[in-house]
Protein backbone atom coordinates (compact mmCIF):
# COMPACT_ATOMS: atom_id res chain seq x y z
CA UNK A 1 0.00 0.00 0.00
CA UNK A 2 2.89 2.41 0.78
CA UNK A 3 4.07 2.13 -2.82
CA UNK A 4 1.00 4.00 -4.01
CA UNK A 5 2.55 7.27 -2.80
CA UNK A 6 4.96 8.65 -5.46
CA UNK A 7 7.48 10.15 -2.97
CA UNK A 8 7.62 6.91 -1.00
CA UNK A 9 8.09 4.94 -4.23
CA UNK A 10 11.11 7.11 -5.05
CA UNK A 11 12.50 6.64 -1.56
CA UNK A 12 12.03 2.88 -1.80
CA UNK A 13 13.74 2.70 -5.18
CA UNK A 14 16.71 4.73 -3.96
CA UNK A 15 17.56 2.63 -0.98
CA UNK A 16 19.62 -0.55 -1.33
CA UNK A 17 18.02 -3.97 -0.89
CA UNK A 18 20.22 -4.68 2.12
CA UNK A 19 22.14 -2.23 4.24
CA UNK A 20 24.43 -3.55 6.97
CA UNK A 21 26.01 -1.01 9.30
CA UNK A 22 28.78 -2.03 11.67
CA UNK A 23 27.21 -5.39 12.51
CA UNK A 24 28.68 -7.28 15.44
CA UNK A 25 27.53 -10.58 16.88
CA UNK A 26 28.67 -12.25 20.05
CA UNK A 27 27.55 -15.61 21.39
CA UNK A 28 27.51 -16.10 25.12
CA UNK A 29 28.83 -19.57 25.98
CA UNK A 30 28.17 -19.16 29.71
CA UNK A 31 30.66 -18.80 32.57
CA UNK A 32 31.54 -15.38 31.17
CA UNK A 33 32.90 -16.93 27.98
CA UNK A 34 31.94 -14.96 24.90
CA UNK A 35 32.72 -15.78 21.28
CA UNK A 36 32.80 -12.97 18.75
CA UNK A 37 31.24 -14.36 15.56
CA UNK A 38 31.18 -11.09 13.64
CA UNK A 39 32.68 -7.67 14.06
CA UNK A 40 32.35 -4.38 12.17
CA UNK A 41 30.48 -5.79 9.17
CA UNK A 42 29.37 -2.96 6.89
CA UNK A 43 28.04 -3.71 3.42
CA UNK A 44 25.39 -2.71 0.92
CA UNK A 45 23.61 -5.00 -1.50
CA UNK A 46 21.70 -3.48 -4.39
CA UNK A 47 18.37 -4.62 -5.79
CA UNK A 48 18.62 -7.45 -8.28
CA UNK A 49 22.22 -8.22 -7.29
CA UNK A 50 23.51 -11.75 -6.69
CA UNK A 51 26.05 -11.58 -3.90
CA UNK A 52 28.03 -14.52 -2.57
CA UNK A 53 29.40 -14.60 0.97
CA UNK A 54 32.58 -16.64 0.63
CA UNK A 55 34.85 -17.67 3.42
CA UNK A 56 36.30 -20.51 5.48
CA UNK A 57 34.33 -22.30 8.21
CA UNK A 58 33.84 -20.14 11.28
CA UNK A 59 34.04 -16.78 9.47
CA UNK A 60 30.44 -15.99 10.45
CA UNK A 61 28.98 -16.04 6.93
CA UNK A 62 25.97 -18.16 7.94
CA UNK A 63 25.51 -15.99 11.05
CA UNK A 64 25.50 -12.91 8.82
CA UNK A 65 22.86 -14.51 6.57
CA UNK A 66 20.76 -15.36 9.64
CA UNK A 67 21.03 -11.73 10.79
CA UNK A 68 19.86 -10.54 7.37
CA UNK A 69 16.95 -13.01 7.58
CA UNK A 70 15.97 -11.96 11.09
CA UNK A 71 16.68 -15.42 12.54
CA UNK A 72 19.45 -13.87 14.66
CA UNK A 73 19.69 -10.41 16.14
CA UNK A 74 23.01 -8.55 15.93
CA UNK A 75 24.69 -7.67 19.21
CA UNK A 76 25.64 -4.29 17.74
CA UNK A 77 24.96 -2.38 14.53
CA UNK A 78 21.88 -2.38 12.33
CA UNK A 79 20.64 -4.52 9.49
CA UNK A 80 18.05 -2.99 7.18
CA UNK A 81 16.29 -4.93 4.45
CA UNK A 82 14.29 -2.89 1.96
CA UNK A 83 14.62 0.03 4.36
CA UNK A 84 13.07 -1.70 7.33
CA UNK A 85 13.89 -4.44 9.81
CA UNK A 86 14.24 -8.06 8.61
CA UNK A 87 11.25 -8.91 10.84
CA UNK A 88 9.12 -6.59 8.71
CA UNK A 89 10.13 -8.49 5.57
CA UNK A 90 9.19 -11.75 7.32
CA UNK A 91 5.81 -10.50 8.47
CA UNK A 92 5.12 -9.25 4.91
CA UNK A 93 6.07 -12.74 3.60
CA UNK A 94 8.59 -11.22 1.20
CA UNK A 95 11.59 -13.38 2.17
CA UNK A 96 12.70 -16.64 0.54
CA UNK A 97 15.24 -18.85 2.30
CA UNK A 98 16.85 -22.14 1.28
CA UNK A 99 18.78 -23.94 4.00
CA UNK A 100 21.74 -26.28 3.83
CA UNK A 101 19.46 -29.05 5.07
CA UNK A 102 16.55 -28.91 2.64
CA UNK A 103 14.05 -28.63 5.55
CA UNK A 104 11.25 -30.25 3.54
CA UNK A 105 8.35 -31.58 5.58
CA UNK A 106 8.68 -35.38 5.26
CA UNK A 107 4.91 -35.97 5.44
CA UNK A 108 4.13 -33.56 2.60
CA UNK A 109 4.43 -34.12 -1.14
CA UNK A 110 6.59 -32.02 -3.47
CA UNK A 111 3.62 -29.81 -4.39
CA UNK A 112 2.50 -29.48 -0.76
CA UNK A 113 6.02 -28.51 0.31
CA UNK A 114 6.25 -25.85 -2.40
CA UNK A 115 2.81 -24.53 -1.37
CA UNK A 116 3.74 -24.11 2.32
CA UNK A 117 4.63 -20.38 1.97
CA UNK A 118 1.09 -19.73 0.66
CA UNK A 119 -0.45 -21.49 3.65
CA UNK A 120 1.79 -19.72 6.19
CA UNK A 121 0.98 -16.36 4.56
CA UNK A 122 -2.72 -17.34 4.78
CA UNK A 123 -3.15 -16.84 1.07
CA UNK A 124 -5.08 -19.16 -1.26
CA UNK A 125 -2.70 -21.68 -2.83
CA UNK A 126 -1.93 -20.64 -6.40
CA UNK A 127 -1.89 -24.09 -8.08
CA UNK A 128 -0.68 -22.66 -11.38
CA UNK A 129 2.24 -20.98 -9.61
CA UNK A 130 3.13 -24.24 -7.82
CA UNK A 131 3.08 -26.14 -11.16
CA UNK A 132 5.19 -23.41 -12.73
CA UNK A 133 7.77 -23.72 -9.94
CA UNK A 134 7.81 -27.51 -10.19
CA UNK A 135 8.60 -27.11 -13.89
CA UNK A 136 11.13 -24.32 -13.20
CA UNK A 137 13.22 -26.64 -11.03
CA UNK A 138 12.79 -29.55 -13.46
CA UNK A 139 10.63 -31.78 -11.30
CA UNK A 140 7.53 -32.13 -13.50
CA UNK A 141 6.05 -35.59 -12.87
CA UNK A 142 7.25 -35.67 -9.25
CA UNK A 143 4.47 -33.48 -7.83
CA UNK A 144 3.06 -36.25 -5.64
CA UNK A 145 6.39 -37.71 -4.53
CA UNK A 146 7.44 -37.45 -0.90
CA UNK A 147 10.91 -36.15 0.06
CA UNK A 148 12.27 -39.57 0.98
CA UNK A 149 11.48 -40.79 -2.53
CA UNK A 150 13.73 -38.07 -4.00
CA UNK A 151 17.51 -37.80 -4.34
CA UNK A 152 19.45 -35.15 -2.40
CA UNK A 153 19.66 -32.91 -5.47
CA UNK A 154 15.93 -33.18 -6.15
CA UNK A 155 15.13 -32.28 -2.53
CA UNK A 156 17.25 -29.14 -2.80
CA UNK A 157 15.44 -28.20 -6.02
CA UNK A 158 12.14 -28.49 -4.15
CA UNK A 159 13.57 -26.31 -1.37
CA UNK A 160 14.59 -23.67 -3.92
CA UNK A 161 11.16 -23.82 -5.60
CA UNK A 162 9.55 -23.37 -2.17
CA UNK A 163 11.76 -20.35 -1.42
CA UNK A 164 10.52 -18.72 -4.65
CA UNK A 165 6.82 -19.55 -4.16
CA UNK A 166 5.67 -16.06 -3.13
CA UNK A 167 8.02 -14.27 -5.56
CA UNK A 168 10.09 -12.86 -2.66
CA UNK A 169 11.93 -9.55 -2.73
CA UNK A 170 14.97 -11.22 -1.22
CA UNK A 171 16.29 -14.75 -1.62
CA UNK A 172 18.77 -16.05 0.96
CA UNK A 173 20.65 -19.29 0.28
CA UNK A 174 22.69 -20.89 3.05
CA UNK A 175 25.00 -23.33 1.27
CA UNK A 176 22.01 -25.04 -0.31
CA UNK A 177 24.21 -27.42 -2.31
CA UNK A 178 26.81 -28.00 0.43
CA UNK A 179 25.75 -31.57 1.11
CA UNK A 180 25.58 -32.65 -2.54
CA UNK A 181 28.14 -34.46 -4.69
CA UNK A 182 30.27 -32.38 -7.07
CA UNK A 183 28.42 -33.38 -10.27
CA UNK A 184 24.94 -32.65 -8.86
CA UNK A 185 26.21 -29.46 -7.29
CA UNK A 186 27.62 -28.16 -10.57
CA UNK A 187 24.39 -28.99 -12.41
CA UNK A 188 22.31 -27.19 -9.78
CA UNK A 189 24.67 -24.19 -9.95
CA UNK A 190 23.80 -23.77 -13.63
CA UNK A 191 20.11 -24.31 -12.90
CA UNK A 192 20.18 -21.71 -10.13
CA UNK A 193 21.91 -19.25 -12.47
CA UNK A 194 19.10 -19.78 -14.99
CA UNK A 195 16.37 -19.44 -12.32
CA UNK A 196 17.97 -16.28 -10.96
CA UNK A 197 18.18 -14.82 -14.48
CA UNK A 198 14.47 -15.57 -14.96
CA UNK A 199 13.33 -14.11 -11.63
CA UNK A 200 15.88 -11.32 -11.12
CA UNK A 201 15.42 -11.59 -7.35
CA UNK A 202 18.03 -10.02 -5.05
CA UNK A 203 20.02 -13.01 -3.83
CA UNK A 204 22.58 -13.54 -1.09
CA UNK A 205 24.23 -16.94 -1.03
CA UNK A 206 26.61 -18.38 1.53
CA UNK A 207 29.19 -20.73 0.08
CA UNK A 208 32.69 -21.99 0.69
CA UNK A 209 33.14 -22.98 -2.93
CA UNK A 210 35.15 -20.54 -5.08
CA UNK A 211 33.75 -22.05 -8.32
CA UNK A 212 30.17 -21.81 -7.10
CA UNK A 213 30.63 -18.18 -6.10
CA UNK A 214 32.19 -17.32 -9.48
CA UNK A 215 29.51 -19.13 -11.49
CA UNK A 216 26.64 -17.39 -9.74
CA UNK A 217 27.56 -14.06 -8.20
CA UNK A 218 27.87 -10.49 -9.46
CA UNK A 219 29.95 -9.70 -6.44
CA UNK A 220 31.76 -11.83 -3.89
CA UNK A 221 32.19 -10.68 -0.31
CA UNK A 222 35.25 -12.49 1.04
CA UNK A 223 35.12 -13.09 4.78
CA UNK A 224 37.83 -13.92 7.28
CA UNK A 225 37.90 -15.65 10.67
CA UNK A 226 38.92 -14.79 14.23
CA UNK A 227 36.91 -12.67 14.51
CA UNK A 228 34.46 -13.07 11.62
CA UNK A 229 34.67 -10.01 9.38
CA UNK A 230 34.64 -8.82 5.79
CA UNK A 231 38.13 -9.10 4.29
CA UNK A 232 37.40 -7.61 0.89
CA UNK A 233 35.03 -7.64 -2.07
CA UNK A 234 35.61 -8.98 -5.56
CA UNK A 235 33.48 -7.95 -8.53
CA UNK A 236 32.80 -10.85 -10.87
CA UNK A 237 32.99 -9.40 -14.39
CA UNK A 238 32.37 -12.70 -16.15
CA UNK A 239 29.74 -12.42 -18.90
CA UNK A 240 26.32 -14.05 -18.41
CA UNK A 241 24.94 -16.54 -19.03
CA UNK A 242 27.75 -18.46 -17.39
CA UNK A 243 28.16 -21.97 -18.73
CA UNK A 244 30.57 -24.89 -18.56
CA UNK A 245 32.82 -22.93 -20.95
CA UNK A 246 33.01 -20.09 -18.40
CA UNK A 247 34.80 -22.49 -16.07
CA UNK A 248 37.60 -22.86 -18.60
CA UNK A 249 37.98 -19.18 -19.44
CA UNK A 250 41.15 -17.27 -18.60
CA UNK A 251 39.24 -14.62 -16.61
CA UNK A 252 37.57 -17.33 -14.50
CA UNK A 253 41.03 -18.74 -13.74
CA UNK A 254 42.39 -15.31 -12.78
CA UNK A 255 39.47 -14.57 -10.47
CA UNK A 256 39.66 -18.04 -8.90
CA UNK A 257 43.39 -17.60 -8.25
CA UNK A 258 42.80 -14.20 -6.68
CA UNK A 259 40.01 -15.55 -4.46
CA UNK A 260 42.09 -18.52 -3.33
CA UNK A 261 44.93 -16.12 -2.45
CA UNK A 262 42.52 -13.92 -0.49
CA UNK A 263 41.07 -16.92 1.34
CA UNK A 264 44.58 -18.11 2.26
CA UNK A 265 45.22 -14.70 3.79
CA UNK A 266 41.90 -14.75 5.59
CA UNK A 267 42.67 -17.85 7.63
CA UNK A 268 45.03 -17.65 10.58
CA UNK A 269 48.22 -19.64 10.04
CA UNK A 270 48.31 -23.14 11.59
CA UNK A 271 51.90 -22.52 12.64
CA UNK A 272 51.04 -19.64 14.95
CA UNK B 1 17.07 -61.93 5.31
CA UNK B 2 17.40 -59.75 8.40
CA UNK B 3 13.72 -59.83 9.39
CA UNK B 4 13.23 -63.63 9.19
CA UNK B 5 16.42 -64.06 11.25
CA UNK B 6 15.04 -61.78 13.95
CA UNK B 7 11.67 -63.53 13.94
CA UNK B 8 13.44 -66.89 14.23
CA UNK B 9 15.55 -65.62 17.14
CA UNK B 10 12.41 -64.38 18.90
CA UNK B 11 10.63 -67.70 18.33
CA UNK B 12 13.65 -69.61 19.65
CA UNK B 13 13.74 -67.34 22.71
CA UNK B 14 10.05 -68.01 23.41
CA UNK B 15 10.53 -71.78 23.03
CA UNK B 16 13.56 -71.67 25.37
CA UNK B 17 11.51 -69.72 27.95
CA UNK B 18 8.62 -72.20 27.75
CA UNK B 19 10.96 -75.20 28.06
CA UNK B 20 12.77 -73.62 31.04
CA UNK B 21 9.41 -72.84 32.72
CA UNK B 22 8.18 -76.39 32.15
CA UNK B 23 11.40 -77.91 33.53
CA UNK B 24 11.51 -75.61 36.60
CA UNK B 25 7.86 -76.49 37.32
CA UNK B 26 8.25 -80.23 36.81
CA UNK B 27 11.45 -80.46 38.85
CA UNK B 28 9.81 -78.28 41.53
CA UNK B 29 12.89 -76.06 41.67
CA UNK B 30 10.90 -73.36 43.45
CA UNK B 31 8.47 -75.72 45.17
CA UNK B 32 4.77 -76.30 44.49
CA UNK B 33 4.05 -72.57 44.05
CA UNK B 34 5.80 -72.61 40.64
CA UNK B 35 3.75 -75.03 38.52
CA UNK B 36 4.87 -76.30 35.10
CA UNK B 37 3.68 -74.32 32.10
CA UNK B 38 1.60 -77.27 30.86
CA UNK B 39 -0.44 -77.16 34.09
CA UNK B 40 -1.01 -73.39 33.70
CA UNK B 41 -2.03 -73.91 30.06
CA UNK B 42 -4.32 -76.75 31.20
CA UNK B 43 -6.20 -74.29 33.40
CA UNK B 44 -6.07 -71.50 30.83
CA UNK B 45 -7.57 -73.62 28.05
CA UNK B 46 -9.92 -75.78 30.14
CA UNK B 47 -13.36 -75.54 28.44
CA UNK B 48 -15.31 -75.03 31.66
CA UNK B 49 -13.33 -71.92 32.52
CA UNK B 50 -13.55 -70.17 29.16
CA UNK B 51 -16.54 -68.07 30.16
CA UNK B 52 -14.81 -67.00 33.36
CA UNK B 53 -11.68 -65.94 31.49
CA UNK B 54 -13.45 -64.23 28.61
CA UNK B 55 -15.60 -62.26 31.06
CA UNK B 56 -12.45 -61.28 33.02
CA UNK B 57 -10.55 -60.30 29.88
CA UNK B 58 -13.56 -58.34 28.63
CA UNK B 59 -13.83 -56.40 31.91
CA UNK B 60 -10.10 -55.70 32.30
CA UNK B 61 -9.66 -54.96 28.59
CA UNK B 62 -12.54 -52.48 28.61
CA UNK B 63 -11.20 -50.74 31.74
CA UNK B 64 -7.70 -50.62 30.25
CA UNK B 65 -8.91 -49.22 26.90
CA UNK B 66 -11.06 -46.60 28.66
CA UNK B 67 -8.20 -45.81 31.07
CA UNK B 68 -5.76 -45.48 28.19
CA UNK B 69 -8.18 -43.24 26.31
CA UNK B 70 -8.80 -41.02 29.32
CA UNK B 71 -5.32 -41.02 30.95
CA UNK B 72 -3.34 -41.23 27.70
CA UNK B 73 -5.61 -38.67 26.04
CA UNK B 74 -5.33 -36.22 28.94
CA UNK B 75 -1.55 -36.75 28.95
CA UNK B 76 -1.34 -35.85 25.25
CA UNK B 77 -3.77 -32.92 25.60
CA UNK B 78 -1.86 -31.42 28.53
CA UNK B 79 1.42 -31.92 26.65
CA UNK B 80 -0.13 -30.08 23.67
CA UNK B 81 -1.18 -27.24 25.98
CA UNK B 82 2.34 -27.16 27.44
CA UNK B 83 3.67 -26.86 23.89
CA UNK B 84 1.26 -24.11 22.88
CA UNK B 85 1.61 -21.94 26.02
CA UNK B 86 5.26 -21.80 27.04
CA UNK B 87 4.52 -20.15 30.39
CA UNK B 88 2.62 -23.25 31.58
CA UNK B 89 5.59 -25.62 31.11
CA UNK B 90 7.19 -25.63 34.59
CA UNK B 91 3.79 -25.81 36.33
CA UNK B 92 2.49 -28.64 34.15
CA UNK B 93 5.71 -30.63 34.51
CA UNK B 94 5.37 -30.44 38.31
CA UNK B 95 1.68 -31.34 38.11
CA UNK B 96 2.48 -34.43 36.01
CA UNK B 97 5.29 -35.46 38.33
CA UNK B 98 2.95 -35.08 41.34
CA UNK B 99 0.31 -37.31 39.69
CA UNK B 100 3.02 -39.84 38.91
CA UNK B 101 4.24 -39.78 42.52
CA UNK B 102 0.83 -40.91 43.86
CA UNK B 103 1.12 -44.61 44.74
CA UNK B 104 -1.64 -46.32 42.76
CA UNK B 105 -2.09 -48.96 45.41
CA UNK B 106 -2.69 -46.20 47.95
CA UNK B 107 -5.15 -44.20 45.87
CA UNK B 108 -7.21 -47.17 44.62
CA UNK B 109 -9.34 -47.59 47.79
CA UNK B 110 -10.01 -43.85 47.82
CA UNK B 111 -11.15 -44.03 44.19
CA UNK B 112 -13.52 -46.89 45.02
CA UNK B 113 -15.11 -44.75 47.72
CA UNK B 114 -15.29 -41.80 45.33
CA UNK B 115 -16.23 -43.45 42.03
CA UNK B 116 -17.69 -46.82 42.93
CA UNK B 117 -16.43 -50.38 42.41
CA UNK B 118 -17.14 -50.46 38.69
CA UNK B 119 -15.28 -47.27 37.83
CA UNK B 120 -12.24 -47.65 40.10
CA UNK B 121 -10.29 -49.86 37.61
CA UNK B 122 -10.82 -47.28 34.86
CA UNK B 123 -9.65 -44.49 37.17
CA UNK B 124 -6.49 -46.36 38.28
CA UNK B 125 -5.77 -47.32 34.65
CA UNK B 126 -6.14 -43.64 33.67
CA UNK B 127 -3.71 -42.53 36.37
CA UNK B 128 -1.25 -45.26 35.34
CA UNK B 129 -1.49 -44.30 31.65
CA UNK B 130 -1.25 -40.54 32.24
CA UNK B 131 2.41 -40.04 33.09
CA UNK B 132 4.12 -42.21 30.43
CA UNK B 133 1.80 -40.65 27.87
CA UNK B 134 2.53 -37.09 29.07
CA UNK B 135 6.30 -37.65 29.26
CA UNK B 136 6.52 -39.20 25.77
CA UNK B 137 4.14 -36.62 24.28
CA UNK B 138 6.19 -33.65 25.56
CA UNK B 139 9.20 -35.20 23.83
CA UNK B 140 7.10 -35.84 20.72
CA UNK B 141 6.03 -32.19 20.46
CA UNK B 142 9.72 -31.21 20.40
CA UNK B 143 10.44 -33.58 17.51
CA UNK B 144 10.36 -30.93 14.75
CA UNK B 145 13.87 -30.08 13.56
CA UNK B 146 15.50 -26.70 14.16
CA UNK B 147 15.73 -26.20 10.38
CA UNK B 148 11.94 -26.68 10.13
CA UNK B 149 11.38 -24.14 12.90
CA UNK B 150 13.73 -21.70 11.13
CA UNK B 151 11.79 -22.23 7.91
CA UNK B 152 8.48 -21.46 9.62
CA UNK B 153 10.04 -18.36 11.21
CA UNK B 154 11.37 -16.90 7.95
CA UNK B 155 8.05 -17.66 6.25
CA UNK B 156 6.28 -15.57 8.87
CA UNK B 157 4.29 -18.42 10.44
CA UNK B 158 1.82 -17.70 13.21
CA UNK B 159 2.06 -19.74 16.41
CA UNK B 160 -1.15 -21.65 15.60
CA UNK B 161 0.14 -22.61 12.12
CA UNK B 162 3.42 -23.75 13.58
CA UNK B 163 1.57 -26.01 16.01
CA UNK B 164 -0.88 -27.42 13.46
CA UNK B 165 1.33 -27.68 10.39
CA UNK B 166 4.69 -28.52 11.95
CA UNK B 167 4.70 -29.58 15.58
CA UNK B 168 1.60 -31.81 15.48
CA UNK B 169 2.49 -33.82 12.34
CA UNK B 170 6.12 -34.12 13.49
CA UNK B 171 4.81 -35.41 16.82
CA UNK B 172 2.64 -38.21 15.39
CA UNK B 173 5.26 -41.02 15.64
CA UNK B 174 6.14 -39.85 19.15
CA UNK B 175 2.46 -39.72 20.15
CA UNK B 176 1.96 -43.30 18.95
CA UNK B 177 5.04 -44.10 21.03
CA UNK B 178 3.39 -42.36 24.00
CA UNK B 179 0.35 -44.65 23.73
CA UNK B 180 2.64 -47.66 23.26
CA UNK B 181 4.38 -46.88 26.55
CA UNK B 182 1.10 -46.09 28.31
CA UNK B 183 -0.80 -49.22 27.16
CA UNK B 184 0.85 -51.82 29.45
CA UNK B 185 0.54 -49.35 32.34
CA UNK B 186 -3.19 -49.01 31.66
CA UNK B 187 -3.65 -52.82 31.76
CA UNK B 188 -1.73 -53.13 35.02
CA UNK B 189 -3.58 -50.12 36.45
CA UNK B 190 -6.91 -51.75 35.59
CA UNK B 191 -5.83 -55.04 37.23
CA UNK B 192 -4.73 -53.14 40.32
CA UNK B 193 -8.02 -51.24 40.41
CA UNK B 194 -9.89 -54.56 40.34
CA UNK B 195 -8.16 -55.79 43.49
CA UNK B 196 -10.23 -53.54 45.66
CA UNK B 197 -13.66 -54.98 45.14
CA UNK B 198 -14.38 -54.82 41.40
CA UNK B 199 -17.22 -57.22 40.44
CA UNK B 200 -15.15 -58.95 37.70
CA UNK B 201 -11.84 -58.82 35.85
CA UNK B 202 -8.39 -60.39 35.74
CA UNK B 203 -7.44 -58.54 38.94
CA UNK B 204 -10.34 -60.12 40.76
CA UNK B 205 -9.27 -63.56 39.45
CA UNK B 206 -5.74 -62.99 40.74
CA UNK B 207 -7.07 -61.93 44.12
CA UNK B 208 -9.61 -64.74 44.51
CA UNK B 209 -7.26 -67.48 43.30
CA UNK B 210 -4.50 -66.36 45.67
CA UNK B 211 -6.95 -66.28 48.57
CA UNK B 212 -8.18 -69.77 47.61
CA UNK B 213 -4.56 -70.91 47.17
CA UNK B 214 -5.44 -72.07 43.64
CA UNK B 215 -1.86 -71.74 42.35
CA UNK B 216 -2.42 -72.84 38.70
CA UNK B 217 -5.37 -70.41 38.38
CA UNK B 218 -3.26 -67.64 39.95
CA UNK B 219 -0.52 -68.22 37.38
CA UNK B 220 -3.06 -68.45 34.54
CA UNK B 221 -4.56 -65.12 35.61
CA UNK B 222 -1.14 -63.46 35.87
CA UNK B 223 -0.32 -64.83 32.41
CA UNK B 224 -3.60 -63.38 31.08
CA UNK B 225 -2.74 -59.94 32.50
CA UNK B 226 0.73 -60.13 30.91
CA UNK B 227 -0.67 -61.19 27.52
CA UNK B 228 -3.22 -58.37 27.66
CA UNK B 229 -0.43 -55.82 28.37
CA UNK B 230 1.68 -57.29 25.56
CA UNK B 231 -1.23 -57.14 23.10
CA UNK B 232 -1.67 -53.43 23.88
CA UNK B 233 2.06 -52.82 23.51
CA UNK B 234 2.18 -54.80 20.25
CA UNK B 235 -0.82 -53.01 18.75
CA UNK B 236 0.68 -49.57 19.37
CA UNK B 237 4.10 -50.75 18.20
CA UNK B 238 2.56 -51.56 14.80
CA UNK B 239 0.79 -48.19 14.84
CA UNK B 240 4.00 -46.39 15.82
CA UNK B 241 5.94 -48.01 12.96
CA UNK B 242 3.25 -47.05 10.47
CA UNK B 243 3.29 -43.47 11.83
CA UNK B 244 7.08 -43.29 11.60
CA UNK B 245 6.94 -44.44 7.96
CA UNK B 246 4.36 -41.79 7.12
CA UNK B 247 5.52 -38.84 9.20
CA UNK B 248 9.30 -39.15 9.57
Amino acid sequence: MTNSHPIQVAATLDQPAISLANIGKEFNLGRRRVVTALTGVTATIERGEFVALLGPSGCGKSTLLRIISGLEKPTSGTALVEGSSPEQLISDHRLGFAFQEHALLPWATVSENIAIPFRLARRPIDRARVSELVALVGLAGFESARPKQLSGGMRQRVAIARSLALAPDLLLLDEPFGALDEITRRRLNFELARIWAETGVTTVMVTHSVDEALLLADRIIVMATNPGRIETEVMVDLPRPRTAETLGSARFGELATELIRLLDHSEPSDES
Amino acid sequence: MKRPTRTLQMALGMVALCVAWELIGRLQVFGPTFPPLSTVFGVLFSPDRQRLFSSAIGATGTSAVLGLTIGGGIGILIAAMRQAITATRPGLDRFAAAIHAIPQIGIAPVLIVLLGRDNAPIAVASIAAFFPSYAAATRAFDAALTAHHDLFTVLGSRRSNRLLMLELPAAVPGLADALRLAAPGAVLGAVLGEWFGAPRGVGLLILSSSQAYDIPLLWASALLATVLAMVGFGFFTILQRAAARRFA
